[in-house]
C-alpha cells in the first residue's frame, strides 16, 4: 500500500463528515439526563456496583467488549436516526435489507447434510424436504473437500465420512436425483476456491445432462480462500495468490454464466469457530470481500455487476446481544464500504446478506442435550440480527455427524422459532435499544479498526502469506483455552455444574457401510467407459489456462463434462501452481 | 534422578481438516516441558516412519473426521510392522463415539481423549505411559 492511499476508515470518516447530522435527542435533555444519571449513580447504585460498572463478558468466542451495568440515551446521545439506523430496506440497512423482512420472506431453513455416498445423502435430502426444509445444503466428505478421489491411497477409511463422497459428474447426478433444482435453492458447501472450481463445474455438467439451463439454477457455493489457506488442516496447499485468483475466477465465470447463483459466501464462520473473536471474524470476511471486488474491478467489471451477489456466512455463538448486534453492525459497515469506497449504485450492492450457522465449537460432549438449548439461543440471536438463512447445529455433533432424529430436531427448532414464537412478525425488534445500538456502534468501530490493520499489512492475501492471521488465531484460542481451564469462561456441564452422568448414552450416527468400495467401483467403471483421449486433452487445456492465468473455470467445466475426476483436476492445479506451506503456530 | 524430556510426535490422522484440538494439545504438552514434534496431516505409514526417525516416546494422533477406527487400525498395523508397537505408546484424540473408545483400546491405543479432556488428565496420562 502506498503512503498516500487512504484507508477504508479514512474514506468512510471523510464521507460521513459530509453528512449533515440531526441528533434525535435534544441536547438540553441529554444535559439534564447526564446530571440525573450521575445523581442516581451516586445516591441509588450500590458502591460495589459502581466500582464494577464495566463488566467484560467471558463467553466462548466472545469479543471482550466491556459492558456497562445499564444503558440509557447517554450511550447513544449523538444518535441520528436516519443516518445511523434508518428504516428496514433503507440506508444504512442497520435494521435489515428488506422493508418487511420476515413478514415478506421467512429466513430459509437450510440444514446442511452429507454423509456416505451420493445415494445416501440423496435419501437424507428427501427426508429433510418432506419434513419442511426450504432449501438444501450439501457438505462433502474429507477426500472430496481435500480434493482426492475415493480410490486415492490417502482417502482410505475416510470415504463418506463427515460429508458425502463425490468423485465425478456421475456422482453429482445421483446426489441431486429427483431434486427439483428449478424450484429450490441449493447451497453447495464447496469450502475452498479450488474445490469450487472442480465441483461446481460437475454440478453444471449434471444440469446439462438433465436439460436444465444454467439460468434456472439458484443457490450458493462457498468459494472462500480463508478456509482453504487459513483454517483447514490438509496435506497439500496451493499458494494463497493462486488460490485467491481461483476464487475470483469462480466469481467471474459464475456471474456471467449462472446469473442467479451466489458465487461466494465470504466465510467468517470457520475462522470464528477455529478461534477468533466475532470482530475478527467479520473484519477478515469483509477484507476478503473488499480485495475480491478490487480484483474483479481491475478485471474490467463494474462494481454493481458483481456486488449484488456477494453473500456472507457467519458463526453465531453464545454472547446473545453481542451476536445480534454484530450482524446489525456488519450490515451497516458493509453498506458504507459499498457506498463510499466502491461508489455502488445498485441498491442490492449495498446489502450484507448472510447465512448463519450456530457455533459448532460451543457444542459439548458432556451433557449433550444442553446443546439443544445453546443452539436455540444462538438461532434466536441470529434471527433478531436479521439473517437470510439459518442452520441450527445438532446436539450430537461433538460425537459424530447428526443422526436423522437429531437433524430433525434442528429443523424443528427453526420451525418452532418461525411458527410459535412470533419473533418474525416485527422487523428488527432490538433496534432502538440503548444497549444494542451502543453495542452495534462499538462493534462496527472495532471491525473497521481490524479492517484497517489488515490493509496496513498489505491486504488480506498478504496477511495470509505473512502468517499474521495464523498467529492471531493461535493467540486467541490459547487465551480462550486458558480461560476455560481456569473457569473464567463458564461452560455448564463442563467446567461448572458438573453432573454425575456427564455423558449419557445417546444414539450416535453410524456411517453406512461399503461406501468406499462402491465409490471405487464407480470410478473404475467411469475410467473404463470414458474417452480417455478427451480426458487428457481437457486436463491439458486446463493446465495451460492455469499457467496463462486466464479464467480456468470454462476449462474445468470441459473436464467435468468429459468425465475427469476431482483428483485428476486437483493434480493439474498442483502441477501448475506448485505447493505452499502454511505456518504452523501453537 | 535426571530424565530426558518426553518426546511426543503429534499428527492429524489422514485428511481430517480440524486442527484446533491438536494445536491446543501440542501447546499443553510443550508447556509441561515435553518435546513436541507436529508433523501435520499424515497417513499411518508416514506417522510411523516419522516416529522411528524421531525416536518419539509417544505417538499422538488427532481425528475428528470419523476415520479413527480404520486409520487407527492401520496405524497400529504399521507400528507392528516396524516393530515399535510395544516399545512406544499410542494415544488418539478427537470426535470419537463412546462405543469406539473400547474398540480403539482393543486395537492397541493406550489412551483415548475426547473433547473435555483436561490439561491435567492429558499430561498425567502421557507421563504415566513413559
Amino acid at each position: 500500500m502506498t503512503e498516500d492511499k487512504k484507508t477504508i476508515r479514512g474514506i468512510l470518516t471523510e464521507a460521513e463528515a459530509k453528512n449533515k447530522r440531526k441528533p434525535l435527542f435534544n441536547p438540553e435533555a441529554i444535559k439534564d439526563l447526564k446530571k440525573e444519571f450521575n445523581n442516581w449513580k451516586e445516591s441509588t447504585v450500590k458502591e460495589s456496583d459502581r466500582n464494577n460498572w464495566y463488566v467484560t463478558p467471558q463467553t466462548v468466542l466472545g469479543s471482550e467488549i466491556p459492558r456497562e451495568m445499564i444503558y440509557s440515551p447517554l450511550n447513544v446521545s449523538e444518535l441520528d436516526y436516519k443516518n445511523d439506523i434508518g428504516f428496514s430496506g433503507q440506508e444504512p440497512f442497520t435494521r435489515g435489507v428488506h422493508p418487511n423482512m420476515y413478514r415478506g420472506k421467512k429466513f430459509t431453513i437450510r440444514q446442511i447434510n452429507g454423509f456416505g455416498g451420493p445415494e445416501d445423502t440423496n435419501k437424507r435430502f428427501k427426508f429433510m424436504l418432506k419434513n419442511g426444509a426450504t432449501g438444501l445444503s450439501v457438505i462433502f466428505d474429507l477426500p472430496t473437500v481435500q480434493m482426492y478421489d475415493s480410490d486415492d491411497p490417502v482417502s482410505r477409511g475416510q470415504v463418506g465420512t463427515s460429508g458425502v463422497a463425490i468423485d465425478s459428474t456421475n456422482d453429482m447426478e445421483i446426489l441431486f436425483k429427483d431434486m427439483p433444482l428449478e424450484d429450490i435453492t441449493v447451497s453447495i458447501v464447496t469450502h475452498y476456491p479450488s474445490n469450487t472450481a472442480i465441483l461446481f463445474p460437475m454440478f453444471l455438467a449434471m444440469a446439462d445432462r438433465r436439460g436444465i439451463t444454467w439460468d434456472k439454477l439458484k443457490g450458493t457455493v462457498q468459494n472462500d480462500i480463508t478456509l482453504e489457506e487459513v483454517v483447514r488442516s490438509g496435506l497439500e496447499y496451493i499458494p494463497p495468490r493462486d488460490c485467491f485468483r481461483i476464487q475470483c475466477d469462480n466469481i467471474e465465470f459464475i456471474k456471467k454464466e449462472v446469473p442467479n447463483w451466489n458465487f461466494i459466501n465470504l466465510n467468517g464462520y470457520n475462522l470464528h469457530d477455529f478461534g477468533t473473536s466475532g470482530v475478527t471474524e467479520m473484519a477478515v470476511a469483509i477484507s476478503n470481500g473488499i480485495e475480491t471486488l478490487d480484483e474483479l474491478i481491475s478485471r474490467g467489471y463494474d462494481v454493481d455487476f458483481i456486488a449484488p451477489r456477494l453473500a456472507f456466512f457467519w458463526s453465531i455463538s453464545n454472547d446473545f446481544f453481542e451476536e445480534a448486534s454484530r450482524i446489525r453492525a456488519a450490515r451497516r459497515l458493509w453498506f458504507k464500504i459499498m457506498k463510499y469506497k466502491f461508489n455502488a449504485k445498485n441498491p442490492r450492492s449495498l446489502w450484507m446478506r448472510c447465512h448463519v450457522q450456530t457455533s459448532g465449537i460451543t457444542l459439548t460432549r458432556q451433557e449433550p442435550y444442553n446443546n439443544i438449548v445453546r443452539a436455540s439461543y444462538q438461532a434466536l440471536s441470529a434471527i433478531l440480527g436479521g439473517v437470510q438463512s439459518l442452520h441450527v447445529d445438532s446436539y450430537d455433533e461433538a460425537y459424530a455427524v447428526p443422526t436423522e432424529d437429531a437433524a430433525l430436531l434442528s429443523l424443528r427448532t427453526q420451525q418452532i422459532l418461525q411458527n410459535e414464537t412470533a419473533v418474525t412478525e416485527v422487523v428488527d425488534p432490538l433496534g432502538g435499544s440503548y444497549y444494542v445500538e451502543a453495542l452495534t456502534n462499538e462493534i462496527e468501530k472495532r471491525i473497521l479498526g481490524e479492517v484497517e490493520e489488515i490493509e496496513k499489512i498489505g491486504g488480506y492475501v498478504a496477511s495470509i502469506e505473512k502468517g499474521w492471521i495464523h498467529r492471531k488465531i493461535a493467540n486467541y484460542f490459547n487465551t480462550e483455552q486458558a480461560k476455560i481451564e481456569k473457569g473464567e469462561i463458564k461452560i455448564v456441564g463442563v467446567n461448572c455444574y458438573n453432573s454425575e452422568s456427564k455423558t449419557p448414552s445417546i444414539n450416535v450416527f453410524k456411517y453406512p457401510e461399503g461406501v468406499e468400495e462402491r465409490q471405487k467401483e464407480k470410478l473404475k467403471k467411469l475410467k473404463d467407459s470414458r474417452n480417455n483421449y478427451d480426458v487428457d486433452k481437457t486436463l491439458k487445456n486446463l493446465e495451460e489456462a492455469c499457467r496463462n492465468k486466464t479464467n480456468i473455470v470454462p476449462y474445468s467445466v470441459e473436464c467435468a463434462r468429459n468425465g475427469c475426476t476431482e483428483g485428476e483436476i486437483f493434480k493439474v492445479f498442483k502441477k501448475a501452481y506448485g505447493l505452499w506451506k502454511p505456518p504452523v503456530i501453537f | 534422578m535426571t530424565k530426558k524430556n518426553i518426546k511426543v510426535l503429534l499428527s492429524k490422522l489422514g485428511l481430517d481438516v480440524h486442527s484446533r484440538g491438536v494445536f491446543i494439545v501440542a501447546k499443553i504438552l510443550r508447556d509441561a516441558g515435553m518435546e513436541v514434534i507436529y508433523i501435520g496431516n499424515s497417513m499411518p505409514d508416514q506417522i510411523i516412519k516419522a516416529a522411528v526417525q524421531e525416536d518419539a516416546d509417544i505417538i499422538g494422533v488427532s481425528s475428528l473426521g470419523g476415520a479413527h477406527l480404520t486409520l487407527g487400525a492401520d496405524l497400529m498395523r504399521e507400528a507392528e510392522k516396524e516393530g515399535i508397537k510395544e516399545s512406544k505408546s499410542y494415544v488418539i484424540g478427537g470426535a470419537i463415539s463412546p462405543d469406539d473408545i473400547g474398540k480403539l483400546k482393543e486395537i492397541g491405543f493406550d489412551s483415548v481423549f475426547t473433547s473435555g479432556a483436561t490439561r491435567e488428565e492429558i499430561i498425567n496420562v502421557i507421563k504415566s505411559l513413559v
